[in-house]
């Protein structure tokens, strides 16, 4: 039996987003932290992510959002995540996101907002203390 | 809960099937699923794609996926990326080169962390064919991390191994050396549309058809082209199976043994403590060692 199991999170770029240099960053970061990160690629839909949050029986998602449209995208990602059965999966948005639009997305049920210049040790150690969220 | 979760599997329920295999790779409930789904029907293909780093694996896979569902035919992938040996993390990137086609149902990928030094694929990549089999995919890929050693594990797990090469990646004496095309059933020259590639093949091909070596398609296709997909899968249907003096059932069975026995001496190998250190004041050399430590196992 596997002690310390890896927990996967899938980081995604979603929607007409180019700039992929943060999550980059952090998909290193997070990786060397010792977690499987699985990274699909640009300009994902929202059903493209939660079809690989669900494929890849990831524990979360982190979603990087530069582009201004969290708010709408968000949402619908939250939503379809419900439909897909897969709500216990837990969601990080990072990114460009208004100070004011923060308690939105908690609401939405985020679990955690990073902006820029955030520490990779605080986005490792929120994880860390999270746990797993599917062999909980 | 367990017996919730393959009852949802038999029912095809496709959250369940990425459970099993996250339990699968955490080397949890191994027996208990083997159980479960029983083995391998003879009649699902799994077809093994290897190559060293950026010869185009991933991307090859995902076209020759969309080639298949244009055919109707359910897709599984099994996408291996390595794991780092210090800290246990892994960038697993292969979706990134794949179709994305979240509303099909008939194709199922999956991302798999590949432990270092162990084998080009990950951990139980068997069993994981088993479960996918069973939930009833035509086909099914199994991208490498890598060539090299241990590739011939990805042997015993394929029923054809498809070997990518690309132009310009070392001269004809490259493939003279043992290891890749040995394990080959079909030999593909990716990135066909690149200067040298015509020269490439035929120096395979010249180097595959010397006497006594067994009769190997190899081909030309480009990804970026979206040329020789279906060659490459009629290629792939036609490649003659590789039996050797068991039948794969029997093969499967020995190796499972194997681990079984395996398993069982190591958790026996409390009272082994004696004969190493025979061994580390030289009393014993190394073969003696090891033959003196099986009896006590067997014992």
């Amino acid at each position: 039996m596997n002690q310390n199991p890896q927990l996967r999170i899938v980081l995604a770029k979603v929607g007409l987003d180019g700039h992929d240099r943060g999550v980059k960053i952090i998909t290193r970061g997070l990786r060397d932290a010792g977690f499987h990160v699985i990274y699909p690629g640009l300009w994902q839909s929202p059903e493209a992510v939660v079809r690989t949050v669900a494929d890849e029986d990831a524990d979360w998602l982190g979603i990087s959002l530069l582009s201004g449209t969290h708010l709408t995208l968000v949402p619908r990602i939250m939503e379809l995540l419900k439909q897909a059965g897969l709500a216990h999966v837990g969601v990080l948005v990072g990114g460009i996101i208004p100070e004011a639009d923060i308690p939105k997305l908690a609401a939405l049920g985020v679990a955690r907002v990073f902006g820029p210049g955030t520490p990779l040790p605080d986005i490792v150690d929120f994880l860390r203390s999270q746990g797993s969220r599917t062999h909980a | 809960m367990l017996d919730d979760l393959l009852q949802r599997l038999r029912s095809k329920d496709r959250l369940a099937l990425a459970r099993v295999l996250t339990l699968i790779s955490r080397d949890e409930q191994l027996a208990e699923i083997r159980k479960a789904v029983g083995p391998k029907p003879d009649a699902t293909p799994v077809i093994a794609l290897t190559g060293n780093a950026g010869v185009g694996k991933s991307t090859l896979v995902g076209k020759l996926a969309e080639h298949l569902r244009a055919q109707h035919k359910t897709v599984a992938v099994l996408a291996c990326d390595p794991e780092s040996p210090l800290t246990g993390g892994a960038l697993l990137g292969d979706r990134v080169r794949m179709p994305s086609r979240p509303d099909d149902d008939g194709l199922y990928i999956r991302s798999l962390a590949a432990a270092s030094g162990h084998q080009a694929v990950a951990e139980h990549v068997d069993l994981m064919i088993r479960v996918l089999s069973a939930f009833g995919f035509d086909v099914i890929l199994l991208e490498t991390v890598g060539a090299g050693q241990g590739d011939t594990a990805v042997r015993s797990l394929a029923d054809v191994v498809v070997v990518l090469l690309q132009p310009e990646s070392g001269d004809e004496l490259q493939w003279e050396k043992a290891g890749l095309l040995e394990i080959a059933d079909v030999v593909v020259i990716h990135k066909s549309d690149l200067p040298g590639a015509e020269r490439l093949q035929s120096q395979v091909r010249e180097l595959l058809s010397l006497p006594g070596c067994r009769q190997i398609a190899v081909l030309p296709v480009s990804s970026k082209k979206n040329e020789g997909f279906v060659e490459l899968w009629q290629a792939i249907v036609a490649a003659p199976r590789r039996d050797g003096p068991l039948e794969p059932a029997a093969q499967f069975l020995l190796r499972r043994a194997q681990q079984v026995l395996a398993d069982r001496l190591l958790d026996r190998a409390g009272n082994v403590g004696p004969v190493v250190d025979r061994w580390k004041r030289h009393e014993l050399d190394e073969e003696q060692a090891a033959d003196e430590l099986l009896h006590r196992l067997i014992e």
